[in-house]
């Protein structure tokens, strides 16, 4: 047997790993909490390292191998779980210069962040919740950024929308994370449904939703776009809104914020390293597609360049550190999906690894930042130099914009919010006088939703 | 909205003079109320009921918990949990009640024994009462109709027998009361009864028991409560059903408040913050174009309307729109005020202490503050009471709806509960008359849950109180092996967590002397290191510091320090680019995308090997640093004291007077050892925005490494020696003394000026040294039993290696426990201490009586210690029994805001006060300070002194006086000293503090340790 076709054995082998490790992490501290064992601190510690350290392990051992065997494109295939006629539902993992990219990321900055978390959460009350939901997230992330078809894509993207909701929410006995939760929980639901709405669409063209399908089976990012330009259009646009919902480019970027109501752990490893991102790996994912039409193009960079300008602005004007962190993830975040719509897809992906590391040990070493202040004027002899605050009538509209947040949320709760939930309220009515019609008087019902 | 808001008349009627002065009372009266914290990177700290101090202790702080919605004690679970645990006696509990009701303690209600008896009763076992719904389904679906309850007294256990006695000699002869007839119905009927089984009669006892005080709480009349009015226009739309206003504006406020308050983390500071809150909050919200939530649609209008009104104006202006009387303006704008009360105080505290912060804001801030709230929170309510019908505002209710009143269920089954802890049988209780009941179920209103857990809280401090008192009497009733001639003297802060380590210092070297001062050591400066870029007060906050004193290089270093500072000003400047420019657009994405990756590495390395790679960056970081050959400028050259070169430092008569009053104080004025070290503290630990809370307290919230330096220079000043020996303290020219830092997170002891040592010393000086170094490693042992994740069975060695791990651990939330579990403050000389083990719980003062007949020093040294080990204590106090409400609550979602406190998570109110983390292991007592002096000397401190007989004349709190030659002990109670009997025999005994303490993570008795 000759060395690559040893490399080829022992692939599909090593390759699942990566994504059984924190599965079995999931199921295991999953299932725990549901038949009411608590395991001790000790107990959960082990078993998240020795799931981070399996997991890290396989993906270097796939890595490697995929060097000595000099394959670009490995594609593992977990059957076709559904076939009906005209629908295959496949799950297929792929490794390629992409993927295997985003898995060692995500594998290295969650597995730092669960040692951090390790020690943070002392004695915290939720200690095996929050794990619970950071298994659930690593599994998301690892699936998302493996997926060869859009249906595997939907699972990881949603294991990691769900687990972050959550983990807003993590100290529900305030109001403030479960309702700011609720609205990262509701654009969630909204990138959520464009991306299903693109599944559909691809299998109503092609019956199935492999990548490669669209893509044709180059190895990333050589692949051309393999459906006819109002497919292309019409997938394209779904999941440039997926991506948008999901890395909170404008007008979502309301939520990024928000999002700070968790613990500082989870702040790092979602918001700034890995959750952000994911729309803006999606979009690397279907780059080729992108590139074919001038029109995704277009809006891509005008999306990114957007929400680049408006998060620098933010960011210039926010008064404590995790909303500062938070724009400054946004403005990269933008950059880089600029960046893709210009087709420089190397140097997003290295823009997005670096801004991913960087932006990671900024979230953890947040709370240092008075000591950091003092360290800072200690060095330079003095008092740090007070800027100039904004003096002109167009400069003060600007900081306007940028302390209200570009009115993004304002904006969505007038125009989109209201007029949704006005209209639900008359349907509501309109319902009940119906019935009220039909069945005659009988149990009056004045609920109204507000 | 906008025609209503049209109908506002342009100012309120000019309010006449007295009105304009009773409002300027009102106002100030309710700005009392904020916290009273400061920026957080000095945290000083003090009574979060600051405002209450007039009451006596619990009234304080039930009003209080009552203005702030906070809780004054503990739970009753909480004291239960005590009492099971043996932390409360029964004992306790009953001298509590017999105090508190004095001569109506005997006194009998009813045929049911004394009040005294009932009390008891109400305490031992918990009494509930759920909501009408969880009650009905508790006496209907369990069996407590059918089993005594399991913590039923033997009195209790009776009641079946005494039933069955009544039952059959009164109840199957006669007529069957109506009342009980279900019960018989339930098990049979009255022909059943000869067949009754014992769970019949047990049974059949607990229902007629419920049926017969169902009836008697049908005949004893309700008390009636108040309905609550409803003075701020959000309770009113809250209250009839709308959402809550306040979530807007305190959105809105809160990042206004935080942009107008910014000491620098955004890189555009607010427009027009120059000219104050109001003009500010007017410029952004009417000069620019933007869009606004529906419910602040009218504020710009509004705005505009009130411009060029005077703050105090436009709040007189929305009390005349309110219509609210006078009588109520006091309690509608403390209200307002505590609506957000973080940020208001913080307003407070910035406009105040102007000089505290790198960029003030205007005078009268506050005002504008208020202003503005009042006008958002109208406009938002009036908006929002729009949309629950028409009338809006004004339509909706002022006062609550009542709340319903107790069920008669409700109330009669406190009296089911009772009856099975106190043994009331059926047959007692059915005889009573309605005028019987309502005197009964009065009985048990008037000690409601409130004051069951303000006993509770009494006994478990009496508990406390006895230990301490009986420790300090036993052991203190004579001289503990203090050496005649001492090797060497330490000096140290009076810090309760100094406390462990001078006992270890004493058990390492039998032939050692310590002493405690508050640890600015008498000499209050401003001081600036030789790599710090601003002076900071080092001095209790209640002093002014009136001397600068600044570090320098010395000479021969002066040329590599030029570099050094030169190199570091160059850092400074990339670490300062890096840090703004990294979140930046463009510089930004060049920076992440070229050196990102490269962050894993610190990432990582910091994250998994916190103390290796403190140790490497320490060692790389030696290049930076300044040199540490550096020299202070301790003597002033010109008057007055300034921050120029000359008019650095002091003139030796004042380091004389501050040496003189140092030694004073603690008593050292004969036998002076060869070496004195005077070691000044503080807290070093990452990740942690509430530091300085760690750090000396009596140094204003920073280490007081420079003033235990300071001090020893003074002292070893030949001609400060001199002037000392003219006035009758004669240092020996063989003694020398050394100042040093002692860290209390990683446990490590630096010394500074330790090569000025004399070289012939040299060698016993080294050896003092590897006194205090073995010290620091067993102290660091003993306070690893505290941190769960700390093995209790490893050496002095690895628990010093862990102490230092935690201190440089980004991930730490626990670095150390700071004071935690403080409760007692010792004024007196160590040998009435030494050799007790006090478990890092007692603040430590030493002051020696005998130098001082008419208690001069006693009255100076107090002066500092009431406020500071008070201030600490009550701190710990509320930030312990109201978690969320008094401190800051758990310090995971922590955001640091301003540069001035932190936020919970994204935006929220700016928390005070502690986090849960660093209170958790504490015991919430009030401060025990027991001074061996005389009663009389005492009494007049107390009752002649206002700035600290205040808070002992109000119970905030508790005295004890120490017999100066012998173990007598007074305890101050109701105003005076009574004599104080021990109940204890003797203490516990070990052979050495870790005999004691090893296996253990609990708060631990006191004990005489033999070494």
């Amino acid at each position: 047997m000759t060395d690559p076709d040893l490399c080829a054995a022992l692939l599909p082998v090593v390759g699942v790993v990566p994504v059984l490790a924190p599965f079995a992490l999931v199921l295991v501290l999953g299932v725990a909490s549901l038949v009411g064992v608590r395991p001790s601190e000790a107990a959960i510690n082990a078993l998240v390292r020795a799931a981070m350290l399996v997991g890290f392990g396989a993906s270097v051992g796939v890595f490697a191998l995929m060097q000595a065997g000099g394959s670009r494109h490995v594609v593992l295939d977990a059957g076709a779980w559904v076939v009906v006629p005209d629908y295959v539902f496949d799950v297929k993992f792929v490794y390629d210069r992409l993927s295997t990219a985003m898995l060692l990321l995500s594998y290295l900055l969650c597995g730092i962040v669960g040692k951090f978390a390790s020690r943070y959460m002392h004695r915290e009350g939720g200690y095996n919740r929050f794990f619970t939901l950071y298994a659930l997230f690593v599994l998301g992330m690892v699936t998302a950024s493996l997926a060869g078809t859009i249906e595997t894509l939907f699972s990881g993207w949603e294991l990691v929308g769900l687990s972050s909701a959550l983990l807003v929410a993590f100290f529900h006995e305030r109001p403030a994370p479960s309702v700011n939760a609720l609205r990262v929980w509701v654009v969630y639901r909204v990138s959520d449904a464009a991306l299903l709405l693109a599944a559909v669409v691809m299998h109503h063209r092609a019956s199935r939703g492999d990548f490669d399908q669209l893509l044709s089976a180059q190895p990333w990012p050589e692949g051309v776009c393999n459906v006819p330009q109002v497919d292309a259009l019409v997938i394209g646009g779904l999941l440039i809104l997926a991506a948008a919902g999901k890395s909170a480019l404008v007008p979502f970027s309301g939520w990024l914020p928000r999002a700070m109501e968790g613990p500082t752990p989870s702040s790092a490893v979602f918001y700034g390293a890995m959750s952000v991102h994911l729309g803006a790996y999606l979009l690397l994912r279907v780059a080729p597609l992108i590139e074919c039409s001038p029109v995704l193009t277009g809006v891509v960079i005008a999306l990114g360049l957007t929400t680049a300008v408006f998060a620098a602005l933010a960011a210039r004007v926010q008064t404590d550190i995790k909303s500062a962190l938070s724009f400054a993830s946004l403005t990269q975040v933008g950059l880089i999906v600029a960046e893709i719509g210009v087709g420089w897809d190397y140097f997003a992906l290295t823009h997005l690894i670096g801004h991913a590391c960087l932006r990671t040990l900024q979230f953890v070493r947040a709370p240092s930042l008075l000591r950091d202040y003092r360290d800072l004027e200690n060095n330079l002899g003095g008092a740090l130099p007070a800027p100039d605050g904004p003096a002109s009538p167009l400069s003060r509209a600007l900081y306007r914009l940028a302390i209200d947040r570009g009115f993004l949320d304002t904006a969505l709760n007038t125009y989109v919010v209201s007029p949704v939930v006005r209209a639900l309220q008359a349907c509501d009515r309109l319902e009940l006088r119906t019935t009220a019609a039909v069945n005659g008087p009988s149990s009056p019902r004045t609920v109204e939703v507000e | 909205m906008a025609d209503r808001a049209d109908a506002h008349p342009e100012t309120a009627p000019p309010p006449g003079p007295t009105s304009a002065q009773s409002l300027r009372r009102v106002i100030d009266h309710a700005a009392h109320l904020l916290p009273a914290q400061g920026p957080i990177t000095v945290f000083i700290h003090h009574n979060t009921l600051h405002a209450f101090e007039d009451q006596a202790f619990d009234a304080g702080v039930q009003h209080g918990g009552a203005v702030f919605g906070c809780k004054p004690y503990l739970t009753e679970e909480t004291y239960r949990d005590k009492l099971r645990l043996g932390r409360i006696r029964p004992a306790d509990v009953r001298e509590v009640l017999q105090h508190d009701l004095g001569a109506r303690a005997g006194e009998r209600v009813l045929g049911f024994g004394t009040r005294l008896h009932l009390r008891a009763g109400m305490m031992e076992s918990p009494l509930r009462i759920g909501p009408p719904a969880e009650l009905a389904w508790f006496m209907a679906e369990t069996d407590a109709l059918t089993r005594l309850r399991r913590d039923a007294t033997p009195a209790g256990r009776r009641l079946p027998g005494e039933t069955r006695r009544w039952v059959l000699r009164d109840l199957v002869t006669g007529p069957v009361p109506e009342v009980l007839r279900p019960a018989f119905a339930r098990l049979g009927g009255v022909g059943r009864v000869p067949r009754w089984s014992d769970a019949d009669w047990e049974a059949f006892a607990l229902e007629s028991i419920w049926r017969v005080a169902v009836r008697g709480a049908k005949l004893a009349p309700l008390p009636v409560t108040p309905a609550a009015r409803l003075l701020r226009p959000r309770d009113r739309v809250l209250a009839a059903g709308g959402p809550d206003a306040d979530a807007g504006v305190n959105e809105v406020l809160t990042r206004f408040t935080a942009a107008y308050l910014d000491q620098g983390v955004s890189r555009w500071p607010l427009p027009e913050r120059e000219h104050g809150f109001l003009a500010a909050f007017t410029a952004l919200y009417t000069g620019t174009p933007g869009l606004l939530d529906a419910w602040a649609a009218a504020l710009p209008a509004e705005l505009n309307r009130l411009r060029g009104v005077a703050p105090t104006d436009i709040v007189a202006r929305e009390l005349h729109l309110l219509d609210l009387p006078e009588a109520d303006w006091a309690a509608f704008l403390e209200a307002t005020f505590l609506a957000l009360r973080g940020w208001g105080g913080m307003v407070q505290q910035v406009e105040v202490r102007a000089d505290s912060v790198a960029h003030a804001i205007t005078k009268g801030s506050l005002d504008e503050f208020l202003a503005v709230r009042l006008v958002l929170d109208r406009v938002a309510a009036e908006s929002l009471a729009a949309r629950l019908g028409p009338g809006g505002l004004d339509a909706l209710p002022a006062v609550a709806a009542p709340a319903p009143a107790l069920t008669p269920e409700q109330r009669a089954a406190l009296v089911f509960q009772l009856a099975q802890v106190l043994g009331w049988s059926p047959e007692a209780l059915h005889a009573l008359t309605a005028d019987q009941w309502a005197t009964l179920y009065a009985e048990l209103a008037a000690f409601p849950s409130l004051q069951r857990r303000r006993v509770f809280h009494a006994a478990f401090e009496r508990q406390f109180r006895v230990q301490t008192l009986d420790a300090l009497a036993l052991h203190g009733g004579h001289a503990n092996g203090t050496p005649t001639s001492p090797r060497f003297q330490l000096i140290c802060c009076l810090d309760e967590r100094e406390e462990s380590f001078r006992r270890h210092v004493e058990e390492i070297a039998p032939d050692a002397e310590t002493f405690g001062a508050a640890g600015f050591y008498s000499v209050a400066m401003y001081y600036k290191g030789a790599a710090d870029a601003h002076y900071v007060p080092l001095c209790p906050v209640v002093i002014k510091p009136g001397h600068y004193v600044c570090e320098r290089v010395a000479t021969a270093f002066e040329a590599s320090s030029s570099a050094r500072a030169g190199r570091r000003r160059v850092w400074g400047r990339v670490a300062h680019t890096m840090h703004t420019l990294s979140r930046t657009a463009v510089v930004g994405a060049a920076i992440s995308s070229v050196l990102g990756a490269l962050a894993s590495i610190p990432l990582t390395m910091r994250i998994m090997t916190p103390r290796t790679t403190s140790r490497l960056r320490t060692r790389v970081g030696t290049v930076l640093r300044s040199p540490p050959q550096t020299v202070l400028s301790l003597e002033r050259q010109a008057d007055p004291p300034a921050k120029e070169a000359a008019h650095l430092g002091f003139t030796v008569a004042e380091m004389t007077a501050f040496g003189r009053r140092l030694l004073e104080d603690v008593g050292l004025t004969k036998t002076f050892a060869p070496f004195v070290v005077v070691l000044g503290h503080g807290s070093n630990s990452q990740n942690n925005p509430h530091k300085s809370a760690y750090d000396c307290g009596a140094c204003g919230g920073s280490g007081g490494g420079p003033n235990a330096r300071v001090l020893a220079a003074i002292l070893n000043d030949p001609r400060v020696r001199e002037n000392l020996h003219a006035t009758g303290i004669t240092v020996p020219a063989a003694t020398w003394f050394v100042g040093g830092f002692h860290n209390t997170c990683n446990d490590t002891v630096t010394v500074l000026d330790g090569d000025l040592v004399p070289g012939g010393a040299k060698p016993a000086f080294d050896a003092v040294l590897a006194v205090v170094d073995q010290a620091a490693r067993r102290n660091a042992h003993e306070r690893t039993r505290r941190f769960l994740s700390a093995p209790l069975n490893q050496s002095f060695d690895a628990a010093k290696r862990h102490v230092e791990e935690r201190s440089e651990d980004l991930g730490q939330t626990r670095p150390e426990c700071g004071h935690a579990s403080n409760a007692i403050c010792v004024v007196g000389r160590r040998e009435r201490t030494r050799g007790l083990y006090l478990d890092r719980r007692a603040f430590l003062t030493s002051y020696d009586p005998t130098q001082d007949p008419t208690g001069a020093v006693l009255t100076r040294i107090m002066g500092a210690v009431v406020p500071v080990c008070g201030g600490i204590n009550l701190e710990y106090y509320f930030s312990y029994v109201d978690s969320p409400g008094y401190g800051s609550g758990s310090k995971l979602p922590h955001n640091v805001t301003s540069l001035l406190g932190v936020m919970d998570g994204a935006a929220s109110d700016l928390r005070t006060g502690l986090p849960w983390q660093m209170v958790e292991i504490h015991d919430p007592v009030r401060l025990m300070i027991v001074l061996e002096t005389t009663t009389a000397i005492a009494r007049a401190m107390i009752y002649d002194n206002p700035n600290i007989g205040g808070l002992i004349l109000k119970g905030w709190v508790q005295v004890a006086v120490l017999d100066i030659d012998g173990p007598g002990m007074h305890l101050f109670q109701d105003g005076e000293f009574v004599p104080y009997h021990v109940e204890a025999a003797e203490l516990p005994r070990a052979r050495s503090s870790t005999d004691w303490y090893r296996g253990s993570r609990e708060n631990l008795p006191f004990a005489e340790i033999d070494a």
